[in-house]
């Protein structure tokens, strides 16, 4: 019987994640998803509005006033398309505050929490984009 | 003692509800430390409608949504030869490392376009069969009704070329029940995400049925002895009438991906982090 309550808890604690890891959409393990960076003054330079991710790229300067080129990745169009973004949403020149979950290597690199645009509007990811910060 | 494994059996059972909806992105979560606001897809929007009324007679026309993902029914016994090509398939459309054909956007092929990103499908009768498209990529693949048979020897000397998408016959089974054969698919495909491989000789059958007027019911059956020890069920799905008939455009476009790894999961290390270095 031990070895029966065994094997159950062997397959929910060693098969479950593995199902888990197989059919998510994306997995963000390269990201530090425990709290968003705030990047005010992002002037955006590329945004791809594409699958099967989109993206964005932009210019913040840092704290010696330097210009780091950042990217920032969210979901499809269609999961964007649901929350109010559109391929137009953001384009080149667009000056907006990004809330980002950074890449663990620490590179200007993440996912999206959510874009404020400069009338206020934000736009938030489908998928990190509803975490309380 | 029986007790205890009554126990384990329910919170087996429980965990694994858990994780099908945990997996599912058309399901709103609602996690710990998560605020759920998330409005409802489309796919969940028409569940408002019903049924609908009954379902007509050999007519499947028209626009249908679906979740984004479908449920996968069996995890597949794989013969020695479809083990081996399965483990050199690494599947992941968002590593630069994977071999996915999803990561370039090469062509899913089929079955893969039926069980992959599953959020839009069409019907559509022609005079001498039904092309069934797929909203994603928009792909369309023609389904002889005439009562042809299927060309057969894929892969031999002087035999047939396979083909991304194959070849494809139907017939109707009962009232509402559309069954399509598939065979002769380009093998460099894979049949869903997951990676599993199949033959160019692999024989699918697809059977849609529509169970009232807004309900349509899919099963994706794969019979391929040379990757795989039986015939198994891959996929069922469940899609809805589309009451607007406007489909949403999902294109795969190469350079954007092939963008998207330059300047996103190369950068992101996320191949680093999995350890695929």
């Amino acid at each position: 019987m031990r070895l029966r309550i065994a094997f159950y808890f062997f397959v929910v604690v060693a098969i479950l994640p593995v199902s888990s890891t197989v059919f998510a959409h994306h997995g963000n393990a390269a990201y530090e998803t425990s709290k968003a960076v705030e990047l005010k003054g992002a002037t955006v330079t590329k945004f791809v509005w594409g699958n099967p991710h989109t993206f964005l790229m932009f210019d913040v300067k840092d704290d010696k006033g330097n210009v780091v080129h950042w990217a920032g990745e969210a979901g499809s169009p269609s999961s964007l398309g649901l929350l109010g973004w559109t391929k137009e949403s953001v384009q080149p020149g667009d000056v907006v505050t990004v809330y980002i979950y950074q890449s663990r290597t620490g590179r200007p690199v993440g996912r999206l929490n959510r874009i404020v645009l400069a009338d206020g509007t934000a736009l938030k990811d489908s998928a990190l984009g509803y975490r309380e910060q | 003692m029986k007790n205890y494994s009554i126990v384990s059996f329910g919170l087996l059972t429980a965990a694994l509800a858990l994780s099908s909806l945990a997996r599912s992105q058309d399901t709103p979560t609602s996690r710990a430390g998560q605020v759920d606001q998330r409005p409802p897809s489309v796919y969940q929007k028409l569940a408002e409608a019903g049924p609908g009324g009954p379902a007509p007679v050999h007519d499947l026309t028209g626009f249908w949504n679906g979740p984004l993902e479908p449920n996968f029914a069996d995890m597949p016994s794989l013969t020695a030869l479809g083990q081996s090509k399965f483990k050199m398939n690494i599947p992941d459309p968002f590593s630069a490392h994977s071999n996915d054909p999803w990561r370039t956007c090469d062509p899913f092929g089929f079955p893969r376009s039926a069980t992959n990103e599953t959020r839009g499908l069409a019907f559509a009768t022609m005079p001498q069969g039904i092309v069934i498209m797929t909203q994603y990529s928009k792909i369309w693949r023609m389904v002889w009704m005439d009562g042809r048979p299927l060309p057969k020897n894929f892969g031999t000397k002087g035999g047939p070329s396979s083909r991304w998408y194959g070849y494809s016959i139907g017939h109707w089974d009962g009232d509402n029940t559309l069954v399509v054969e598939t065979t002769g698919v380009d093998d460099t495909t894979w049949i869903d995400r997951r990676g599993y491989p199949h033959s160019v000789n692999m024989h699918v059958e697809e059977r849609y049925t529509r169970v009232d007027r807004n309900d349509l019911g899919l099963t994706v059956t794969i019979d391929d002895p040379k990757m795989y020890t039986k015939p198994f069920v891959d996929v069922t799905n469940k899609f809805r009438f589309t009451p607007q008939q406007q489909e949403d455009e999902q294109l795969c476009v190469p350079s954007q991906a092939i963008d998207y790894l330059n300047t996103i999961a190369i950068p992101a290390g996320q191949d680093e982090i999995a350890g695929q270095k």
